[in-house]
């Protein structure tokens, strides 16, 4: 098996460098925190609002 | 007939390095930061009660559309910013950030804030938002920019309406006060612009932005300056003899706009090249405290009115 593997060279595709997966690693961290932030904003504001979070003026 | 031209040299697919501050920086962090406090100062002299969570969520929402519309805004004039010193920096003209990720990145904050401001606090606030991206971004960066010397005159409602938002998202409805810190910001962009733009003229001429000095002289931009400060100083203290805001509002207002006064005269009549600077610099960074001072004045007046009944 490590043979048959060793005899196909380098895999196709793209290769990210190591800067390139250390940035996408940083950005989809910074992803996550805003959708959890966004999450946690919208939870608090239902508690705060009560039964009146339907209640909006329009 | 060939739908593929396989000699067509294939470039590799660009992989982006951009870090997570490239993307703050498009945000435009002191422009967000002014942004925040005229917007806390809408929020603090709004009459009611309004719940520390739904105010920290306006605020949070005014925030991130604001820096969503810097983005739109970096993202559209890529082209120019390369060309100024002032700006050569950012992470579009140094390739950190594409064009088309840049306006990706602040569409889809411009999205959230707007929606979030919306269904969470109300959607007056949420549409007054939303108008105000607009106009920065289409009115301002699209239009008025490129095309005409008074672009940081009408653009500047859109750095005007940060404190209109927070007060119609505290309220649901509009008054007399939120304008007029409206029209305070809005006297108070062209004097403040337009001082930069004396120091940074070559820089825009290079870039081809109709800036006032560029395009009307240094002469008729100091005339400018002396003439909209005047403006700026009588409707930053009318709210005092209006009865809008007290008296320590008013002295402070006036000691202020003394000092504009001060500064504004100093650029119109120092025209020898090294004096010149120096007073256009100095107005640029002292109008920075005005308007800070001025506002920090009205917040500081709440805060006091809130904690004394509590001490005494």
């Amino acid at each position: 098996m490590a043979s048959l593997m060793a005899d196909q060279g380098p895999p196709d595709g793209i290769v990210l460098t190591e800067a390139q997966k250390k940035s996408r690693r940083q950005r989809s961290i910074a992803i996550a925190l805003a959708l959890g932030v966004l999450v946690v904003l919208f939870f608090a504001v239902t508690l705060v609002k009560g039964p009146a979070v339907l209640v909006r003026p329009m | 007939m060939t739908v593929v031209d396989h000699n067509a040299i294939e470039l590799p697919p660009r992989i982006s390095e951009a870090e997570v501050s490239d993307y703050l920086a498009l945000l435009k962090p002191r422009v967000m930061s002014l942004v925040i406090f005229t917007a806390l100062v809408g929020l603090a002299i709004a009459p009611g009660h309004f719940h520390p969570v739904l105010a920290f969520t306006s605020l949070l929402c005014i925030a991130v559309g604001a820096g969503a519309s810097g983005a739109l805004n970096m993202a559209l004039e890529g082209d120019i910013d390369a060309l100024m010193s002032r700006t050569a920096n950012r992470p579009i003209p140094r390739g950190r950030v594409t064009r088309s990720e840049a306006l990706a990145f602040g569409l889809i904050l411009s999205f959230f804030s707007v929606m979030t401001l919306g269904i969470l606090v109300n959607w007056y606030a949420g549409a007054l938002l939303a108008f105000t991206i607009f106009f920065y971004v289409v009115i301002y960066t699209m239009v008025l920019k490129r095309w005409t010397a008074q672009n940081i005159v009408i653009g500047g409602a859109s750095g005007a309406l940060p404190p209109v938002v927070a007060w119609v998202a505290a309220t649901g409805s509009i008054s007399v006060e939120p304008l007029l810190l409206f029209l305070i910001i809005f006297f108070w962009t062209p004097p403040h612009f337009w001082a930069l733009a004396l120091f940074r003229s070559d820089d825009y001429a290079r870039a081809g932005v109709p800036m006032l000095p560029v395009v009307a002289g240094p002469d008729a931009t100091r005339l400018q300056i002396l003439l909209y400060t005047i403006v700026l100083v009588v409707i930053a203290v009318a709210p005092w003899p209006l009865g809008y805001f007290d008296a320590v509002y008013g002295i402070a207002s006036l000691l202020l706009g003394a000092g504009m006064m001060v500064c504004a005269v100093d650029v119109y009549r120092r025209r020898e090249r090294a004096e010149s600077l120096r007073a256009t610099r100095k107005m640029f960074a002292f109008s920075i405290l005005y308007l800070f001072a001025l506002f920090s004045t009205l917040l500081i007046e709440v805060v006091v009115r809130a904690v004394v009944p509590l001490v005494w």
